[in-house]
């Protein structure tokens, strides 16, 4: 059995030993600045892994439907917030996209959340398979329905991240608009 | 996300993003700021936290995605606080805390339901709960004689709202 020793991960030259940080800080510091590495052994990491193996399994048993619920919205809430805030656009996760995942994982069909929205089903439908832009008014109503854990800005920002796009991608609105400007600026600032 | 200015109070925004290669030749000649060795961990998964308005880390950890379905677990394998932030006289606040939160969302935003593990040692086993709320799970092996320390569902949660709403 071999247990790595975490003194030999801290950099042989620096400054402080673990010795010296459990002196220095108290353990309520340590906690608030540190986790230790385990071991690094595969075999010793193996039988780790199974121990916790056993543990996750008793307690994803145990899971109740709400808190996997909510589980599945958090996860979907964090993909949108991450991919609002990167540079990368993807056609893939448009808005109807989103939204065909919120409706998914609350186990609902189409025809049933446009009720409880109060939306008709083929407005939804031609949201969700992007052929129409979202109102205002759903946009709210499904900050409304999820209980404002997916804010109506969250919702936008989707949305503005497909216009941003299309505004610097899409050359036959900048063509079909050119014709309209008769006089512009003839200088860059 | 924010820290806390200790001297004035005053919450700042941070940010948590990716190490990069340049990032840890700056840790690796920073001795007196980061006890550890981080370079060997290169390939693995690190993150640093930094102010919004600054370059300096402030912050590391290293996180090990179990994606099978029998663990499916996110593991914080390391996890360090610049040197001058880890006692009573440190500037900034809540930056450990702020990276475990971190790995409660990356948990949920996975897929692993909020479930975060890390290796407690002994004198933290009391710690840990009271600070995080993290769960003592005394299963233990031959390599692991004091279990784990565990989070998920709604302490994972409450890490997630308080330290990065």
């Amino acid at each position: 059995m071999t247990i790595l020793p975490v003194v030999e991960l801290i950099k042989s030259d620096c400054m402080k030993s673990l010795k010296d940080i459990e002196k220095e800080l108290t353990p309520e510091e340590i906690a608030e600045s540190y986790v230790f590495p385990g071991a690094k052994d595969k075999k010793d990491r193996k039988e780790i892994l199974d121990v916790y193996r056993d543990y996750r399994k008793k307690i994803s048993s145990k899971q109740s439907a709400k808190n996997k619920l909510i589980a599945e919205l958090l996860q979907l809430k964090f993909l949108i917030e991450d991919y609002v805030t990167t540079d990368n656009y993807n056609a893939i996760y448009h808005f109807g996209y989103f939204l065909k995942e919120y409706i998914s994982r609350i186990e609902k069909n189409n025809k049933e959340f446009a009720g409880e929205i109060d939306v008709a089903p083929t407005e939804l439908s031609q949201v969700i398979n992007k052929h129409r832009r979202p109102t205002e008014k759903l946009i709210y109503r499904l900050e409304l329905h999820s209980n404002r854990n997916f804010p109506a800005l969250l919702w936008f920002k989707v949305l503005e991240k497909e216009r941003a796009y299309e505004l610097t991608h899409d050359k036959r609105i900048i063509d079909s608009e050119k014709k309209h400007v008769k006089q512009k600026l003839e200088f860059s600032i | 996300m924010t820290l806390t200015n200790c001297a004035t109070e005053e919450n700042h925004e941070a940010v948590i993003e990716p190490i990069t290669a340049k990032d840890l030749k700056i840790v690796k000649k920073s001795k007196d700021r980061f006890a550890f060795d981080w370079s060997i961990y290169k390939d693995q998964e690190v993150y640093k936290l930094r102010l919004k308005t600054s370059d300096l880390i402030l912050g590391l950890m290293c996180l090990i995605d179990h994606a099978d379905p029998e663990t499916n677990a996110i593991e914080i394998e390391l996890l360090e606080v610049s040197t001058e932030n880890t006692r009573s006289t440190k500037k900034w606040d809540r930056i450990g805390c702020c990276l475990i939160a971190y790995a409660c969302r990356e948990s949920f935003k996975r897929g692993h339901g909020g479930h975060v593990f890390l290796t407690p040692k002994s004198y933290l086993l009391e710690v840990y709960p009271q600070k995080y709320g993290f769960i003592h799970v005394p299963m233990t092996s031959l390599a692991r004689p004091l279990g784990f320390m565990v989070a998920f569902d709604e302490i994972s949660r409450k890490l997630i709202k308080k330290y990065l709403d």
